[in-house]
């Protein structure tokens, strides 16, 4: 700390600080336009400009100059008033005065500091702008004309979003914010310029003129899509959520957000909302009551023992699932699942076997505090667009190294010094043990490591996991396992991450012990080091920690065959869609066609709603209380930002009906039950609504090591085939997102990625129809050829109800597949 | 009681009611009389027209100055990309004629008229639409 005076103050400021930091901190305001906390210092606007007595009353800039000690600093004298509305005046000089029609009006820096310091006229003249206003996608509009040139965005795009879309062009006068070859903006559409533009340049199109800021009510809440956990700031007026409104504090990526966290916010008002109770009545969905509805569910459910069964989306609160499952266990069954079943496994059976816990050892705050990460698929940052954010800053500004295995090169791999070994789809678990027999063999292991339960085994199971052996198989060298080995072992702090999810099999039990195995092996746990888990849905860990999930009763995919078998004949599926995010489609209808009695509560008439016999509407996260545990197992608190949407009801309140009619005892309010969950989940002991407040609280993982010899699948090659890959696009989460503006404005169906060595073979062109066929079925998609694929391998997005891909995918972590034209 | 104290004052006021008998009339035989309103009289609102259509921008400073909220304004995007107000509603009922709307417009596309007859039959009749807001050419 360093001791210094500003405005006649003693304050004291940390030593990295600059001047403009140490005043913020210490409750001074200095005047900036081109300044973000999360961004380096760079001094463009000429707005913070500071007189130090020892620089002989110099005026500097504050944002750039560090402070030292005995630092005597003055931000206000009249002279650098005098500069301040100078610099306004040369900025007003051709900014276009179009508050009246700008939509930043109100929220404007610009704005806000022509009134603070009273620039009514100008003494210069000059000609406004005549750039062209680049209106060419949906999403952000990029005006330069209102531009100050602060280079916010161009900064955020590359240091934090890594993407480089926008930069300075041309010179002098002429200096503009353009893309490439002055071209129109085609990026991942994450947002982040907009939310850091100080004036009206670049605007989110989604709200355009939809309110002035200062109309909205700002209600903090956290995202529903993924399960980063990011905070969001709603911002509402007359009971619908208009946008999201950027806050810099808010959470732990300080505001950042992603496509879909940022524009995917339309499905809460969306015009497709099931606003009333449905029955199936001659076989038509008709209007019906709440009580008429409910009543119908109950008497289906009221002891009807194992015939029941019930799926639930891992969106829902924890105190929703504790209560779903309190409904089933009332009704007398333990069939009881989500995400398909084997989505969660990595945590439930990998994790629960190897670490002795169903979550992570590891926290999103551990990746910029490690030295290395290791990254299982370049997917990572497709599924948490957010936590992609947190390498990018870690490789880029804290030099941490990355080495990334996958089965396709991605956006990651282009980070700086990102080393990709991309291997043969399906052979990960024996990559993995492959790194970990060489760690053995170079005696890299941590010296207490032979002392843990199963190393023995585990020793004896990786005997035939030499890196010469697995070479062979996935296609790598065996050099390249052997240095990621050395590489990972070596490392000082090193995270392991991987994304688990429906898209994704491959990544179950055997991989999570397989990565386990390695962590314990070397002893990488504690701050920066650990693995990261990353489960898919915005509670995909709640719902492992509130134990929803087959422990007795039947797992997601045995419902399904038990509904197929007619063994069960009443499902309830809350949020779920499983016609389009379960592999098999003609298999999962087939059976829920067969059912029985078939309850959907959903926000939306999805595929799965329309085949059932009740459908009762639901609420969606913005209009209900509750919990969400991210993939970190940060808990963090929702509250209702708006009022229900038509006759629609929270789970929480259909469950606890259906408890009460059932007969049995259901808690009042949410945080009763938040009550219950502190007193009985391991880690959440403590916890309180109110002790959670906005940013939320860690529940602690204890690890107890045990090694676990993982089952190494074997994928065989079928000649003259074509391996297909599932997994998530960027822009989508789920289905959910299907109902989200924004996201379907960027990427509105499925497609199939190939290569182009695959493409020139087949002569496929970008966007022609193709006929993916495989034993499962066939779909028509549409052509992608992009260079990160390997040749002889197709990725294709799994989200999207029309021509999914689930037609084609048995569910298997490689399907192989045949393409025609 | 002093008889004087008594009868001058009324005589005193008979005086005024006598003369007023000789002067031109205050009150108005209205309808068939108008009044002439003054210029800066604070009547209903019109909406300026400019190159055929309304100035307006729909920047929504009028309703957030209105004090008796009485101003509904969305706004639209039109095939320029320019706004313009897509609905502009002012609830004649609820409105206070304090002319702040027209203070705080920056574009001039608000005044108000001397129109002061706004009586009407139903309650929706006085909330006045854009069509029924815009200025009579």
């Amino acid at each position: 700390m360093v001791n210094l005076t500003i405005d006649d103050k003693q304050v004291t400021a940390p030593k990295n600080a600059t001047i403009y930091e140490a005043a913020k901190i210490n409750g001074i305001k200095i005047p900036i336009l081109c300044h973000d906390k999360k961004l380096k210092p760079f001094g463009a606007c000429r707005m913070c400009l500071v007189e130090v007595e020892q620089m002989k009353g110099r005026q500097i800039p504050a944002c750039t100059t560090p402070v030292t000690d005995g630092m005597i600093i003055r931000t206000s004298t009249p002279d650098i008033i005098k500069a301040r509305k100078m610099v306004l005046e040369l900025l007003l000089l051709n900014h276009p005065i179009d508050c009246p029609v700008c939509d930043k009006g109100g929220d404007c820096d610009l704005q806000n500091l022509t009134y603070e310091y009273q620039v009514n006229a100008n003494r210069f003249s000059d000609e406004k702008f005549h750039h062209e206003i680049d209106y060419s996608n949906p999403l952000i509009e990029r005006d330069m004309n209102r531009c100050v040139l602060c280079g916010k965005c161009a900064r955020i795009c590359d240091e934090i979003v890594s993407f480089g879309a926008l930069t300075f062009i041309s010179r002098g006068i002429e200096t503009k914010i353009g893309c490439e070859f002055e071209g129109a903006l085609n990026c991942e559409f994450c947002g982040s310029c907009v939310s850091v533009c100080p004036v009206g340049s670049l605007l989110a199109r989604p709200f355009k003129y939809k309110a002035r800021f200062w109309a909205l009510t700002n209600h903090k809440s956290v995202c529903s899509y993924c399960g980063t956990g990011c905070n969001l700031t709603l911002g509402v007026k007359d009971n619908k959520v208009l946008t999201t409104v950027y806050d810099e504090n808010q959470g732990f990526h300080n505001g950042q957000l992603c496509c879909r966290g940022r524009f995917g916010y339309q499905f809460i008002n969306s015009d497709k909302r099931l606003t009333t109770p449905l029955v199936r009545k001659n076989g038509v969905l008709t209007e019906a009551g709440w009580d008429e509805a409910l009543e119908l569910v109950a008497s289906r459910l009221k002891g009807s023992g194992a015939s029941a069964a019930a799926l639930s989306t891992p969106r829902l609160a924890n105190e929703e699932l504790v209560l779903f499952k309190k409904l089933m266990e009332t009704a007398g069954s333990a069939n009881y699942d989500h995400s398909a079943g084997y989505a969660h496994a990595a945590l439930t059976e990998g994790f629960a076997r190897s670490f002795g816990a169903t979550a992570s050892p590891a926290t999103i705050p551990d990746i910029q505090k490690s030295d290395l990460l290791l990254v299982i698929k370049t997917d990572s940052y497709e599924t948490h667009p957010v936590v992609g954010f947190e390498i990018n800053m870690a490789v880029k500004n804290k030099g941490a190294k990355l080495n990334i295995l996958s089965d396709k090169r991605g956006k990651l791999s282009k980070l700086p010094d990102a080393t990709t070994l991309v291997h043969t789809p399906g052979c990960e678990v024996a990559v993995i043990n492959a790194m970990a027999k060489a760690i053995l063999d170079e005696k890299l292991a941590a010296g207490s490591a032979a002392a843990i339960p199963g190393y023995a085994d585990l020793e004896k199971a990786l005997a035939g996991f030499t890196p010469d052996a697995v070479a062979g198989q996935s296609g790598l060298s065996a050099a390249a396992i052997r240095q990621f080995a050395t590489d990972y072992a070596k490392a000082g702090k090193a995270l392991i991450i991987f994304p688990i999810g429906n898209a994704y099999p491959g990544h179950n039990a055997d991989l999570a012990s397989a990565v386990a195995n390695l962590a314990i092996l070397t002893g990488k746990f504690g701050e920066g080091s650990g693995v990261l888990c990353m489960a898919e849905k915005n509670n995909s860990q709640g719902a492992v920690d509130m134990g929803f999930y087959a422990t007795s009763g039947l797992n997601a995919g045995q419902i399904i065959d038990g509904c197929a078998s007619g063994a069960i004949k009443t499902l309830f599926i809350a949020g779920e869609n499983p016609v389009v995010s379960y592999p098999n489609r003609a298999a999962v209808t087939a059976a829920l066609d067969k059912v029985e009695f078939l309850v959907v509560s959903d926000l939306f008439m999805t595929e799965t709603a329309a085949m059932a016999d009740v459908v009762l509407p639901a609420c969606s996260f913005a209009e209900k209380e509750g919990t969400f545990t991210s993939v970190d197992r940060r808990v963090q608190h929702i509250k209702p930002a708006i009022g229900k949407i038509g006759k629609s009801r929270t789970d929480f309140e259909i469950f606890g009906t259906l408890i009460a009619k059932l007969g049995g005892q259901a808690p009042a309010t949410p945080a009763a039950v938040f009550g219950e969950i502190a007193a009985s989940v391991p880690g959440y002991a403590g916890m309180s609504y109110a002790s959670l407040g906005e940013v939320g609280a860690f529940a602690p993982v204890i690890v107890k090591a045990t090694f676990v010899a993982p089952k190494a699948a074997v994928v065989e090659p079928v000649a003259g085939k074509l391996a297909l890959v599932t997994g998530s696009v960027l822009y989508h989460n789920g289905t959910l997102s299907q109902f989200g503006e924004g996201p379907m404005y960027v990427c509105p169906e499925g497609y199939v990625e190939l290569s182009r060595g695959d493409a020139a073979k087949l002569k496929i062109e970008e966007n022609d129809l193709l006929n993916v066929a495989s034993a499962t079925g066939s779909t028509k998609l549409k052509a992608r050829i992009t260079p990160r694929m390997p040749e002889g391998v197709l990725f294709s997005p799994y989200h999207f109800g029309a021509a999914g891909i689930n037609q084609v995918w048995s569910g298997a972590p490689v399907t192989w597949v045949t393409v025609t034209k | 009681m002093n008889p004087i104290n008594t009868f001058v004052p009324i005589i005193q006021g008979l005086k005024i009611t006598l003369s007023h008998l000789f002067k031109k009339p205050v009150t108005l035989q209205y309808p068939t009389e108008r009044p002439k309103v003054a210029e800066r009289f604070r009547g209903l609102h019109a909406l300026n027209v400019s190159h055929n259509k309304a100035k307006c921008v729909a920047c929504y400073l009028c309703p957030t100055v209105c004090p008796a909220k009485c101003i509904t304004v969305e706004a639209g995007e039109d095939a320029n990309h320019d706004k313009y107000a897509a609905k502009y509603e002012i609830d004649m009922l609820r409105c206070i004629f304090c002319g702040y709307c027209v203070e705080a417009c920056p574009v001039d596309a608000i005044r108000m008229t001397g129109e002061f007859e706004l009586a009407n039959y139903s309650r929706k009749d006085f909330v006045y639409s854009k069509e029924r807001l815009l200025e009579k050419k």
